[in-house]
Protein backbone atom coordinates (compact mmCIF):
# COMPACT_ATOMS: atom_id res chain seq x y z
CA UNK A 1 0.00 0.00 0.00
CA UNK A 2 0.96 3.62 -0.51
CA UNK A 3 4.01 4.28 1.57
CA UNK A 4 3.37 7.84 0.34
CA UNK A 5 0.95 8.34 3.21
CA UNK A 6 2.08 7.12 6.62
CA UNK A 7 -1.01 8.85 8.07
CA UNK A 8 -3.29 6.60 6.03
CA UNK A 9 -1.55 3.53 7.43
CA UNK A 10 -1.86 4.94 10.92
CA UNK A 11 -5.58 5.58 10.41
CA UNK A 12 -6.14 2.01 9.25
CA UNK A 13 -4.21 0.69 12.24
CA UNK A 14 -6.19 2.93 14.62
CA UNK A 15 -9.55 1.74 13.25
CA UNK A 16 -8.62 -1.81 14.14
CA UNK A 17 -9.22 -1.05 17.82
CA UNK A 18 -12.95 -1.31 17.07
CA UNK A 19 -14.54 -4.66 17.91
CA UNK A 20 -14.91 -6.94 14.91
CA UNK A 21 -12.78 -4.75 12.65
CA UNK A 22 -9.90 -6.58 11.01
CA UNK A 23 -7.29 -5.31 8.57
CA UNK A 24 -9.61 -5.54 5.56
CA UNK A 25 -12.56 -3.69 7.10
CA UNK A 26 -10.27 -1.04 8.58
CA UNK A 27 -8.84 -0.39 5.14
CA UNK A 28 -12.32 -0.13 3.62
CA UNK A 29 -13.43 2.31 6.32
CA UNK A 30 -10.37 4.49 5.92
CA UNK A 31 -10.75 4.72 2.14
CA UNK A 32 -14.46 5.39 2.43
CA UNK A 33 -13.95 8.26 4.85
CA UNK A 34 -11.18 9.87 2.79
CA UNK A 35 -12.76 9.35 -0.63
CA UNK A 36 -16.43 9.99 0.10
CA UNK A 37 -17.14 11.40 3.51
CA UNK A 38 -14.54 13.74 4.90
CA UNK A 39 -17.28 15.70 6.67
CA UNK A 40 -18.48 12.55 8.44
CA UNK A 41 -14.92 11.73 9.38
CA UNK A 42 -14.46 15.17 10.92
CA UNK A 43 -17.70 14.77 12.91
CA UNK A 44 -16.68 11.28 14.09
CA UNK A 45 -13.26 12.52 15.21
CA UNK A 46 -14.83 15.37 17.16
CA UNK A 47 -17.42 13.18 18.89
CA UNK A 48 -14.77 10.61 19.79
CA UNK A 49 -12.60 13.23 21.45
CA UNK A 50 -15.59 14.79 23.24
CA UNK A 51 -16.86 11.43 24.46
CA UNK A 52 -13.52 10.25 25.72
CA UNK A 53 -12.81 13.56 27.47
CA UNK A 54 -16.21 14.25 28.94
CA UNK A 55 -17.91 10.95 29.73
CA UNK A 56 -17.00 9.73 33.17
CA UNK A 57 -18.86 7.72 35.76
CA UNK A 58 -21.81 8.73 37.92
CA UNK A 59 -20.70 9.21 41.50
CA UNK A 60 -23.80 7.42 42.78
CA UNK A 61 -24.39 4.49 40.42
CA UNK A 62 -21.10 4.31 38.44
CA UNK A 63 -22.79 4.24 35.03
CA UNK A 64 -21.49 6.45 32.21
CA UNK A 65 -22.30 10.09 32.83
CA UNK A 66 -21.16 13.53 31.70
CA UNK A 67 -22.22 15.04 34.98
CA UNK A 68 -21.15 14.12 38.48
CA UNK A 69 -24.54 12.48 38.96
CA UNK A 70 -26.33 10.82 36.03
CA UNK A 71 -29.83 11.87 34.99
CA UNK A 72 -31.37 8.68 36.41
CA UNK A 73 -29.87 9.20 39.86
CA UNK A 74 -30.45 12.95 39.88
CA UNK A 75 -34.05 12.81 38.62
CA UNK A 76 -37.01 12.67 40.98
CA UNK A 77 -39.20 10.34 38.93
CA UNK A 78 -37.61 7.06 40.04
CA UNK A 79 -38.45 4.82 42.96
CA UNK A 80 -35.41 5.11 45.24
CA UNK A 81 -36.49 2.14 47.38
CA UNK A 82 -35.58 -0.24 44.54
CA UNK A 83 -31.95 -0.72 43.55
CA UNK A 84 -31.00 -2.98 40.65
CA UNK A 85 -27.38 -4.17 40.42
CA UNK A 86 -26.02 -4.94 36.94
CA UNK A 87 -22.54 -5.78 35.68
CA UNK A 88 -22.23 -3.20 32.89
CA UNK A 89 -23.86 -0.05 31.47
CA UNK A 90 -25.01 -2.18 28.52
CA UNK A 91 -26.85 -4.50 30.91
CA UNK A 92 -28.44 -1.46 32.54
CA UNK A 93 -29.65 -0.29 29.14
CA UNK A 94 -31.04 -3.76 28.40
CA UNK A 95 -33.05 -3.82 31.65
CA UNK A 96 -34.20 -0.25 31.07
CA UNK A 97 -35.43 -1.00 27.55
CA UNK A 98 -36.98 -4.41 28.19
CA UNK A 99 -38.76 -3.87 31.49
CA UNK A 100 -40.96 -1.25 33.06
CA UNK A 101 -38.48 -0.93 35.93
CA UNK A 102 -38.77 2.45 37.64
CA UNK A 103 -36.17 2.06 40.38
CA UNK A 104 -32.50 3.04 40.48
CA UNK A 105 -29.35 1.17 39.41
CA UNK A 106 -25.91 0.33 40.63
CA UNK A 107 -23.39 -0.64 37.95
CA UNK A 108 -20.50 -2.85 39.04
CA UNK A 109 -18.42 -2.37 35.89
CA UNK A 110 -17.47 -6.04 36.11
CA UNK A 111 -18.04 -9.06 38.34
CA UNK A 112 -15.99 -10.75 41.04
CA UNK A 113 -13.12 -12.32 39.15
CA UNK A 114 -9.90 -12.92 41.04
CA UNK A 115 -8.01 -13.87 37.89
CA UNK A 116 -8.97 -10.56 36.28
CA UNK A 117 -7.97 -8.67 39.40
CA UNK A 118 -11.59 -7.72 40.11
CA UNK A 119 -12.49 -7.86 43.78
CA UNK A 120 -15.05 -6.11 45.99
CA UNK A 121 -13.05 -2.86 45.99
CA UNK A 122 -12.85 -2.68 42.19
CA UNK A 123 -16.63 -3.20 41.93
CA UNK A 124 -17.41 -0.38 44.34
CA UNK A 125 -18.98 -2.72 46.87
CA UNK A 126 -17.90 -0.59 49.84
CA UNK A 127 -19.88 2.24 48.30
CA UNK A 128 -22.84 -0.07 47.71
CA UNK A 129 -22.74 -1.37 51.30
CA UNK A 130 -22.72 2.22 52.55
CA UNK A 131 -25.73 3.02 50.40
CA UNK A 132 -27.65 0.00 51.70
CA UNK A 133 -26.91 1.11 55.26
CA UNK A 134 -28.37 4.55 54.54
CA UNK A 135 -31.77 2.89 54.76
CA UNK A 136 -33.60 4.22 51.72
CA UNK A 137 -33.26 1.03 49.66
CA UNK A 138 -35.92 -1.61 50.49
CA UNK A 139 -35.08 -4.17 47.82
CA UNK A 140 -31.82 -5.01 46.10
CA UNK A 141 -32.53 -6.60 42.72
CA UNK A 142 -29.50 -8.63 41.67
CA UNK A 143 -29.23 -8.79 37.89
CA UNK A 144 -25.69 -10.08 37.39
CA UNK A 145 -25.18 -12.63 34.61
CA UNK A 146 -25.88 -16.34 35.24
CA UNK A 147 -22.19 -17.26 34.82
CA UNK A 148 -20.07 -18.80 37.59
CA UNK A 149 -18.55 -15.39 38.36
CA UNK A 150 -21.90 -13.63 38.03
CA UNK A 151 -23.48 -16.10 40.47
CA UNK A 152 -20.59 -15.73 42.93
CA UNK A 153 -21.07 -11.97 42.71
CA UNK A 154 -24.81 -12.37 43.25
CA UNK A 155 -24.13 -14.38 46.39
CA UNK A 156 -21.76 -11.71 47.67
CA UNK A 157 -24.33 -9.00 46.97
CA UNK A 158 -27.03 -10.98 48.77
CA UNK A 159 -24.74 -11.16 51.82
CA UNK A 160 -24.20 -7.40 51.67
CA UNK A 161 -27.96 -6.88 51.59
CA UNK A 162 -28.49 -9.29 54.46
CA UNK A 163 -25.88 -7.50 56.57
CA UNK A 164 -27.78 -4.23 55.96
CA UNK A 165 -31.21 -5.80 56.53
CA UNK A 166 -32.30 -5.15 52.97
CA UNK A 167 -34.40 -7.67 51.06
CA UNK A 168 -32.49 -9.15 48.11
CA UNK A 169 -33.95 -10.74 44.99
CA UNK A 170 -32.30 -12.47 42.05
CA UNK A 171 -33.64 -12.21 38.51
CA UNK A 172 -34.88 -15.57 37.22
CA UNK A 173 -33.11 -17.33 34.38
CA UNK A 174 -34.09 -20.30 32.32
CA UNK A 175 -35.81 -21.38 29.15
CA UNK A 176 -36.19 -18.50 26.67
CA UNK A 177 -39.75 -17.48 25.84
CA UNK A 178 -40.77 -19.16 22.60
CA UNK A 179 -37.97 -21.70 23.05
CA UNK A 180 -38.31 -25.46 23.00
CA UNK A 181 -36.81 -27.61 25.72
CA UNK A 182 -35.18 -29.87 23.17
CA UNK A 183 -32.97 -27.03 21.95
CA UNK A 184 -32.10 -25.43 25.25
CA UNK A 185 -28.53 -26.18 26.38
CA UNK A 186 -28.12 -28.50 29.34
CA UNK A 187 -26.82 -25.94 31.81
CA UNK A 188 -29.75 -23.61 31.20
CA UNK A 189 -32.27 -26.40 31.38
CA UNK A 190 -30.71 -27.77 34.59
CA UNK A 191 -30.91 -24.32 36.13
CA UNK A 192 -34.48 -23.72 34.98
CA UNK A 193 -35.47 -27.11 36.33
CA UNK A 194 -33.73 -26.51 39.64
CA UNK A 195 -35.41 -23.15 40.18
CA UNK A 196 -38.92 -24.27 39.17
CA UNK A 197 -41.84 -22.52 40.87
CA UNK A 198 -45.18 -23.69 42.23
CA UNK A 199 -48.11 -23.01 39.92
CA UNK B 1 0.87 -29.09 15.06
CA UNK B 2 -0.38 -31.47 17.70
CA UNK B 3 -3.94 -32.69 18.01
CA UNK B 4 -5.21 -33.66 21.45
CA UNK B 5 -8.40 -35.71 21.56
CA UNK B 6 -11.02 -35.84 24.28
CA UNK B 7 -8.77 -34.81 27.13
CA UNK B 8 -10.42 -34.68 30.58
CA UNK B 9 -10.43 -31.01 31.59
CA UNK B 10 -11.89 -28.25 33.74
CA UNK B 11 -12.13 -24.59 32.75
CA UNK B 12 -10.42 -22.42 35.37
CA UNK B 13 -11.17 -19.10 33.74
CA UNK B 14 -12.66 -17.60 30.61
CA UNK B 15 -12.36 -14.14 29.22
CA UNK B 16 -13.71 -12.57 26.03
CA UNK B 17 -11.23 -12.49 23.19
CA UNK B 18 -11.64 -10.52 19.97
CA UNK B 19 -15.21 -10.07 18.81
CA UNK B 20 -16.72 -13.53 19.15
CA UNK B 21 -14.10 -15.70 20.82
CA UNK B 22 -13.19 -16.68 24.34
CA UNK B 23 -9.77 -17.25 25.88
CA UNK B 24 -9.84 -20.25 28.20
CA UNK B 25 -7.47 -21.18 30.98
CA UNK B 26 -7.94 -24.91 31.37
CA UNK B 27 -6.72 -27.59 33.77
CA UNK B 28 -6.23 -30.87 31.94
CA UNK B 29 -5.29 -34.31 33.22
CA UNK B 30 -2.37 -35.13 30.95
CA UNK B 31 -1.22 -31.72 29.74
CA UNK B 32 -1.51 -29.65 32.90
CA UNK B 33 -2.64 -26.06 32.64
CA UNK B 34 -3.30 -25.07 29.05
CA UNK B 35 -4.44 -21.87 27.32
CA UNK B 36 -7.04 -22.39 24.59
CA UNK B 37 -8.91 -20.13 22.21
CA UNK B 38 -12.55 -21.03 21.66
CA UNK B 39 -13.35 -19.32 18.39
CA UNK B 40 -16.80 -18.07 17.67
CA UNK B 41 -18.44 -19.16 20.95
CA UNK B 42 -19.94 -15.72 21.39
CA UNK B 43 -21.34 -15.56 17.86
CA UNK B 44 -24.95 -16.17 16.87
CA UNK B 45 -24.16 -19.72 15.72
CA UNK B 46 -21.46 -21.00 18.05
CA UNK B 47 -19.52 -24.17 17.26
CA UNK B 48 -19.72 -25.16 20.92
CA UNK B 49 -22.77 -24.76 23.12
CA UNK B 50 -22.13 -21.60 25.10
CA UNK B 51 -23.39 -22.99 28.35
CA UNK B 52 -21.04 -25.98 28.08
CA UNK B 53 -17.51 -24.61 28.07
CA UNK B 54 -17.49 -23.01 31.48
CA UNK B 55 -15.98 -23.50 34.94
CA UNK B 56 -17.30 -26.19 37.32
CA UNK B 57 -18.32 -28.51 34.50
CA UNK B 58 -16.31 -31.69 33.88
CA UNK B 59 -15.37 -31.65 30.20
CA UNK B 60 -13.62 -33.58 27.50
CA UNK B 61 -11.80 -31.14 25.28
CA UNK B 62 -10.07 -31.60 21.95
CA UNK B 63 -7.69 -29.01 20.57
CA UNK B 64 -5.01 -28.29 18.05
CA UNK B 65 -1.88 -27.08 19.72
CA UNK B 66 0.94 -24.95 18.45
CA UNK B 67 2.89 -22.61 20.66
CA UNK B 68 1.35 -20.95 23.70
CA UNK B 69 -2.33 -21.11 22.77
CA UNK B 70 -4.24 -24.10 21.44
CA UNK B 71 -7.33 -23.91 19.28
CA UNK B 72 -10.36 -25.56 20.80
CA UNK B 73 -11.72 -28.12 18.33
CA UNK B 74 -14.32 -29.94 20.41
CA UNK B 75 -15.97 -29.80 23.82
CA UNK B 76 -18.18 -32.41 25.45
CA UNK B 77 -19.62 -32.10 28.93
CA UNK B 78 -19.23 -35.10 31.22
CA UNK B 79 -22.29 -35.26 33.46
CA UNK B 80 -23.84 -32.15 34.93
CA UNK B 81 -22.09 -29.09 36.46
CA UNK B 82 -20.91 -29.38 40.08
CA UNK B 83 -23.87 -28.09 42.10
CA UNK B 84 -22.02 -25.30 43.90
CA UNK B 85 -23.82 -22.26 45.25
CA UNK B 86 -23.26 -19.45 47.72
CA UNK B 87 -19.92 -19.50 49.53
CA UNK B 88 -19.06 -22.67 47.65
CA UNK B 89 -18.83 -20.60 44.46
CA UNK B 90 -16.43 -18.15 46.11
CA UNK B 91 -14.33 -21.11 47.29
CA UNK B 92 -14.25 -22.41 43.72
CA UNK B 93 -13.12 -19.02 42.38
CA UNK B 94 -10.33 -19.15 44.95
CA UNK B 95 -9.26 -22.65 43.88
CA UNK B 96 -9.29 -21.65 40.23
CA UNK B 97 -7.13 -18.60 40.92
CA UNK B 98 -4.76 -20.70 43.04
CA UNK B 99 -4.30 -23.31 40.32
CA UNK B 100 -3.97 -20.76 37.53
CA UNK B 101 -1.28 -18.90 39.49
CA UNK B 102 0.59 -21.84 40.99
CA UNK B 103 0.68 -24.37 38.15
CA UNK B 104 3.03 -23.79 35.26
CA UNK B 105 1.64 -24.21 31.75
CA UNK B 106 2.03 -27.64 30.16
CA UNK B 107 3.23 -29.28 33.37
CA UNK B 108 0.89 -32.22 34.00
CA UNK B 109 -0.09 -33.31 37.52
CA UNK B 110 -2.76 -36.00 37.12
CA UNK B 111 -3.02 -36.38 40.92
CA UNK B 112 -3.76 -32.66 41.35
CA UNK B 113 -6.27 -32.90 38.51
CA UNK B 114 -8.11 -35.74 40.27
CA UNK B 115 -7.98 -33.93 43.61
CA UNK B 116 -9.45 -30.79 42.05
CA UNK B 117 -12.52 -32.70 40.90
CA UNK B 118 -12.94 -34.30 44.32
CA UNK B 119 -12.58 -31.04 46.26
CA UNK B 120 -15.29 -29.39 44.15
CA UNK B 121 -17.70 -32.13 45.13
CA UNK B 122 -16.56 -31.93 48.75
CA UNK B 123 -17.32 -28.20 48.71
CA UNK B 124 -20.74 -28.88 47.23
CA UNK B 125 -21.44 -31.46 49.94
CA UNK B 126 -20.04 -29.42 52.84
CA UNK B 127 -22.82 -28.40 55.19
CA UNK B 128 -21.26 -25.19 56.47
CA UNK B 129 -18.33 -22.79 56.32
CA UNK B 130 -16.23 -25.04 58.56
CA UNK B 131 -16.75 -28.00 56.27
CA UNK B 132 -15.74 -25.88 53.29
CA UNK B 133 -12.67 -24.54 55.07
CA UNK B 134 -11.57 -28.07 55.95
CA UNK B 135 -12.05 -29.21 52.35
CA UNK B 136 -9.89 -26.28 51.16
CA UNK B 137 -7.11 -27.00 53.68
CA UNK B 138 -6.97 -30.66 52.68
CA UNK B 139 -6.81 -29.67 49.03
CA UNK B 140 -4.02 -27.17 49.70
CA UNK B 141 -2.12 -29.92 51.52
CA UNK B 142 -2.46 -32.30 48.57
CA UNK B 143 -1.72 -29.61 46.00
CA UNK B 144 1.55 -28.67 47.74
CA UNK B 145 2.47 -32.35 48.01
CA UNK B 146 1.61 -32.89 44.35
CA UNK B 147 3.94 -30.07 43.34
CA UNK B 148 6.76 -31.43 45.48
CA UNK B 149 6.36 -28.93 48.31
CA UNK B 150 4.81 -31.30 50.84
CA UNK B 151 4.26 -29.94 54.34
CA UNK B 152 6.14 -31.68 57.12
CA UNK B 153 3.32 -33.47 58.86
CA UNK B 154 4.86 -36.19 61.04
CA UNK B 155 8.23 -34.95 62.18
CA UNK B 156 10.14 -31.75 62.64
CA UNK B 157 13.31 -30.79 60.85
CA UNK B 158 15.37 -32.69 63.45
CA UNK B 159 13.42 -35.91 62.82
CA UNK B 160 11.50 -35.64 66.09
CA UNK B 161 7.84 -36.63 66.14
CA UNK B 162 5.58 -33.55 66.18
CA UNK B 163 4.21 -32.89 69.64
CA UNK B 164 0.60 -31.70 69.74
CA UNK B 165 1.27 -29.05 72.38
CA UNK B 166 4.48 -27.71 70.81
CA UNK B 167 4.59 -24.72 68.44
CA UNK B 168 6.36 -24.90 65.11
CA UNK B 169 7.51 -22.40 62.54
CA UNK B 170 7.14 -23.68 58.98
CA UNK B 171 10.17 -23.03 56.84
CA UNK B 172 9.37 -23.70 53.16
CA UNK B 173 12.81 -25.19 52.57
CA UNK B 174 13.69 -26.87 55.86
CA UNK B 175 10.38 -28.02 57.31
CA UNK B 176 8.84 -27.61 60.78
CA UNK B 177 11.17 -25.88 63.21
CA UNK B 178 10.29 -26.33 66.83
CA UNK B 179 9.84 -22.89 68.36
CA UNK B 180 12.13 -22.18 71.27
CA UNK B 181 10.36 -19.00 72.29
CA UNK B 182 13.43 -16.87 71.69
CA UNK B 183 13.75 -14.03 69.19
CA UNK B 184 10.96 -12.39 67.21
CA UNK B 185 8.01 -14.78 66.90
CA UNK B 186 7.51 -16.12 63.36
CA UNK B 187 4.17 -17.47 62.14
CA UNK B 188 3.57 -20.47 64.38
CA UNK B 189 1.38 -23.51 64.05
CA UNK B 190 0.76 -26.15 66.69
CA UNK B 191 1.83 -29.76 66.37
CA UNK B 192 -1.82 -30.65 66.93
CA UNK B 193 -2.87 -28.67 63.84
CA UNK B 194 -0.25 -30.31 61.63
CA UNK B 195 -1.20 -33.74 62.91
CA UNK B 196 -4.88 -33.10 62.24
CA UNK B 197 -3.93 -32.43 58.63
CA UNK B 198 -1.74 -35.57 58.56
CA UNK B 199 -4.52 -37.73 60.04
CA UNK B 200 -7.25 -36.19 57.87
CA UNK B 201 -9.20 -35.57 61.07
CA UNK B 202 -11.38 -32.44 61.02
CA UNK B 203 -10.04 -30.19 63.79
CA UNK B 204 -11.71 -27.57 65.97
CA UNK B 205 -12.48 -24.17 64.38
CA UNK B 206 -9.53 -22.39 66.04
CA UNK B 207 -7.14 -25.09 64.82
CA UNK B 208 -8.59 -24.71 61.31
CA UNK B 209 -7.79 -21.00 61.45
CA UNK B 210 -4.22 -21.81 62.48
CA UNK B 211 -3.89 -24.16 59.53
CA UNK B 212 -5.30 -21.56 57.19
CA UNK B 213 -2.71 -19.00 58.25
CA UNK B 214 0.13 -21.51 57.99
CA UNK B 215 -0.93 -22.84 54.58
CA UNK B 216 -1.54 -19.38 53.25
CA UNK B 217 1.96 -18.28 54.29
CA UNK B 218 3.38 -21.33 52.54
CA UNK B 219 1.32 -20.76 49.39
CA UNK B 220 2.35 -17.10 49.37
CA UNK B 221 5.97 -18.22 49.45
CA UNK B 222 5.44 -20.51 46.46
CA UNK B 223 3.51 -17.77 44.67
CA UNK B 224 6.63 -15.62 44.82
CA UNK B 225 5.45 -13.60 47.81
CA UNK B 226 2.25 -12.42 46.16
CA UNK B 227 -1.25 -12.57 47.62
CA UNK B 228 -4.19 -14.04 45.72
CA UNK B 229 -7.03 -11.67 44.86
CA UNK B 230 -9.52 -14.22 46.23
CA UNK B 231 -7.98 -13.82 49.69
CA UNK B 232 -9.57 -10.39 49.94
CA UNK B 233 -13.01 -11.51 48.72
CA UNK B 234 -14.87 -11.96 51.92
CA UNK B 235 -18.63 -11.45 52.08
CA UNK B 236 -19.73 -9.76 55.30
CA UNK B 237 -21.93 -12.57 56.57
CA UNK B 238 -19.71 -15.55 55.90
CA UNK B 239 -16.18 -16.64 56.54
CA UNK B 240 -15.36 -19.84 54.76
CA UNK B 241 -12.43 -18.37 52.87
CA UNK B 242 -10.99 -15.91 55.29
CA UNK B 243 -11.77 -17.20 58.73
ZN1 LIG C 1 -26.22 7.46 38.45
Amino acid sequence: MSASSPLLLELIEALRCLPGVGAKSAQRMAFHLLERDREGARRLAGRLVDAVERIGHCRRCRTFSETEMCATCAGSGRDATLLCVVETPVDQLAVEQATGYRGLYFVLLGRLSPLDGLGPAELGLDQLAQRLREGEVRELIIATNPTVEGEATAHYLAQLARAANVRASRIAHGVPIGGELEFVDRGTLAHAFGSRQSV
Amino acid sequence: MQRIDRQPAWVLHERPYRETSVLLEVLTRDHGRVGLVARGVRSAKPRFARGTVKPLQALELSWLGRGELGNLAGADPVGVPVPLAGDGLLCALYLNELLARLLARNDPHPDVFARYASVLYELAAAGDALGQAWALRRFERDLLAGLGYALPLDEDEQGQVLEPAAQYAIDPERGALRWSGRGPAPLLVSGAALRALADDAAPAPEVLRELKRALRALLRHHLGGRDLAAWSMRPPASGSIND
